[in-house]
């Protein structure tokens, strides 16, 4: 992951700290603009430090499904302010047959085409569309769903406050390496120490995790492949054999982790580490100047916030 | 019949946006009897994928696999019978920490059968008759799989591939980590098995005195490439080995080191120490 930009080369202490006090000034903020103001500001830092914005909209991918959920509920939850909208919903025969038809067609969309959230959306707006004006009686159940000012301008707070939190994060992962973000953890939980928390360890045990992670992946897969040889094809046979090829992929999987970790002990030991003690590092932390001024951005953005929040 | 492969490719997707060719345009025919065949290749050359490939354990990304008539393509056929195919052609995984699972030894190796729908007590004889042909004893029948030292582990995952009792069987290293009596006491296991039955064995070893004493046919990949087909004897003899990070086997070693050293009539290729002794003692006796 290495990469140019103003933020690898950042200490990745000064981007946790400034990471945590940006997020309390996003929460900080009260309305939609102020938030929109502040999503400007992280799409700069975004420019700034030469990340694309597409890898953002990528790393968003996985959490969009929570966004769309969000704001569907904000909208139909909050009531109050001035009504935009009001329609009864019916639940007929025919709705239920077009709810079940549009479902179909988005499943075998969804296969063909590329853009899987986008039809998301058309599939959640077609329903609501489908509810709204299939309007054959007898229903057997109808609802009036009004949506207020109130509602979509929460549900657009919420959605964006969510979209900032995850872009700073973003930049957090992107520019910084497993090792370093642990580095800077340690360090920063240092002071722990006298309340009996030993932010060495703690560390060390994250980075080990992390490094096994594609590690055990890569054992799944390959035990998976050694079973199915034995005629345990996950994707074949009954709800009742796979609950055994399960177990067949799992005791392996513990088995090898278990061996493993032994195998990582003995190799630790014998270079030398001995637990609790004190150990020197290859790459030694240091600020810089730039550390200096994402500080004083990060306290001004800070103390910006608490200003609004106070003033206004 | 038997395993043919058609202009087969296999990428791996890489970290990096590159993918990584494991093997490329791989033509070959693999017959359903009376083979004995090494897969041979340095380290990374693609024969474990290869391997892979001939029980449909993973689908070429382009290309064809004909196995038993079953054409493995790139997507995933409906009408294919996965199961079937690895009924028929059994794989056995270098390590055996990747299969071993159940709680006793006797079970382990039923786990196959019964996968493929043969009755209990059937399947526990064909275990007790796999256990038998790889050296294990009744007494290992109760023993925990956990407990058993690296080799035995290894015996008791071939008798689980043994006891489905497949029409070609394909293993990745069996030799590996075994000390040089078990190593042979394998290499036999196979032949026997091969010569009683005529099934199609296919063996992936990095030992070059295996593959001239024991089998009838040598592949030969190279970075995924398919460099040589024909028999160890055409093999040893040929002057690819180098390039191909291939070693001579000690007996052609040794006897054309004395050869050349001494400047005698002698024949360089024996296939076993004995053989070798023998063509030895009979220059001597001439000179």
């Amino acid at each position: 992951m290495p990469g140019k930009g103003f933020f690898y080369n950042l200490d990745p202490r000064t981007k946790i700290i400034s990471i945590v006090f940006l997020m309390v000034a996003i929460f900080l903020l009260e309305t939609i603009t102020q938030l929109l103001i502040g999503l400007g500001v992280g799409i700069l830092l975004l420019l700034v430090g030469r990340i694309s914005l597409l890898k953002v909209v990528k790393g968003l991918k996985p959490i969009f499904i929570l966004l769309i959920f969000t704001f569907v509920f904000q909208i139909a939850l909050n009531n109050g302010g001035v009504v935009l909208s009001t329609a009864v919903m019916h639940f007929n025969l025919y709705s239920v047959i077009g709810i079940v038809l549009l479902f179909v067609v988005w499943r075998i969309l969804v296969r063909l085409t590329k853009f899987r959230m986008l039809l998301l959306v058309a599939f959640i707006l077609a329903v609501y569309f489908n509810l709204r004006y299939i309007n054959f009686q007898p229903d057997f159940y109808s609802f009036s769903l009004t949506i207020y000012e109130k509602g979509v301008e929460m549900s657009i707070f919420v959605v964006v406050r969510l979209l900032i939190i995850i872009t700073l994060t973003t930049v957090l992962t992107l520019t910084t390496k497993p090792t370093d973000l642990t580095q800077g953890l340690e360090s920063i939980m240092h002071p722990l120490k006298k309340i009996g928390f030993n932010s060495q360890d703690f560390a060390l045990i994250i980075s080990i995790s992390l490094r096994y992670i594609p590690t055990i992946f890569d054992e799944a897969q390959k035990i998976m492949l050694a079973q199915a040889s034995r005629g345990a094809d996950f994707s074949e046979g009954k709800l009742k054999d796979k609950l055994k090829q399960i177990i067949s992929l799992l005791v392996p999987m513990f088995i090898i982790a278990f061996m493993r970790s032994e195998e990582l002990a003995d190799a630790m030991e014998s270079r030398n580490f001995v637990p609790g003690q004190k150990r020197t590092r290859i790459n030694v932390l240091s600020f810089s100047i730039v550390d200096v001024y994402t500080g004083l951005f990060t306290l001004a953005c800070f103390v910006g916030a608490i200003l609004v929040k106070v003033m206004l | 019949m038997g395993i043919r492969f058609e202009k087969v490719s296999h990428e791996y997707a890489s970290y990096s946006k590159k993918t990584y060719k494991a093997i490329e345009d791989i033509t070959l025919n693999i017959g359903e009897k009376d083979e004995f065949i090494a897969l041979v290749g340095h380290t990374g050359s693609g024969k474990s994928t290869l391997a892979k490939h001939m029980n449909a354990l993973i689908f070429p990304t382009s290309g064809t696999v004909n196995i038993f008539g079953n054409d493995i393509t790139k997507k995933r056929d409906k009408k294919i019978k996965y199961n079937d195919i690895r009924k028929r052609v059994g794989l056995v995984f270098q390590f055996p920490e990747y299969q071993l699972f159940e709680e006793t030894v006797e079970k382990d190796i039923m786990f196959g059968p019964l996968n493929f729908k043969i009755p209990v007590d059937q399947a526990k004889e064909l275990a007790l008759k796999a256990m038998r042909l790889v050296g294990l004893d009744e007494t290992y029948l109760n023993r925990n799989p956990f407990n058993l030292s690296g080799g035995e582990k290894k015996r008791v995952s071939i008798a689980g591939i043994l006891a489905i009792d497949p029409d070609i069987l394909v293993l990745d290293e069996p030799t590996s980590g075994l000390d040089p009596f078990g190593k042979y006491t394998l290499m036999n296991l196979f032949r026997d098995i091969h010569k009683e039955t005529g099934k199609t064995i296919i063996i992936i070893t990095h030992d070059m005195d295996l593959v001239y004493q024991y089998f009838n046919r040598a592949i030969v990949l190279k970075d995924g490439l398919l460099t040589f087909d024909g028999t160890p004897d055409q093999l040893f003899k040929s002057d690819i080995l180098e390039q191909n990070h291939l070693d001579l086997p000690n007996t052609i070693k040794t006897l054309s080191y004395l050869k050349e050293t001494y400047q005698i009539d002698i024949d360089i290729y024996k296939k076993t120490v004995k053989e070798a002794i023998d063509e030895v003692n009979r220059v001597m006796c001439n000179e």
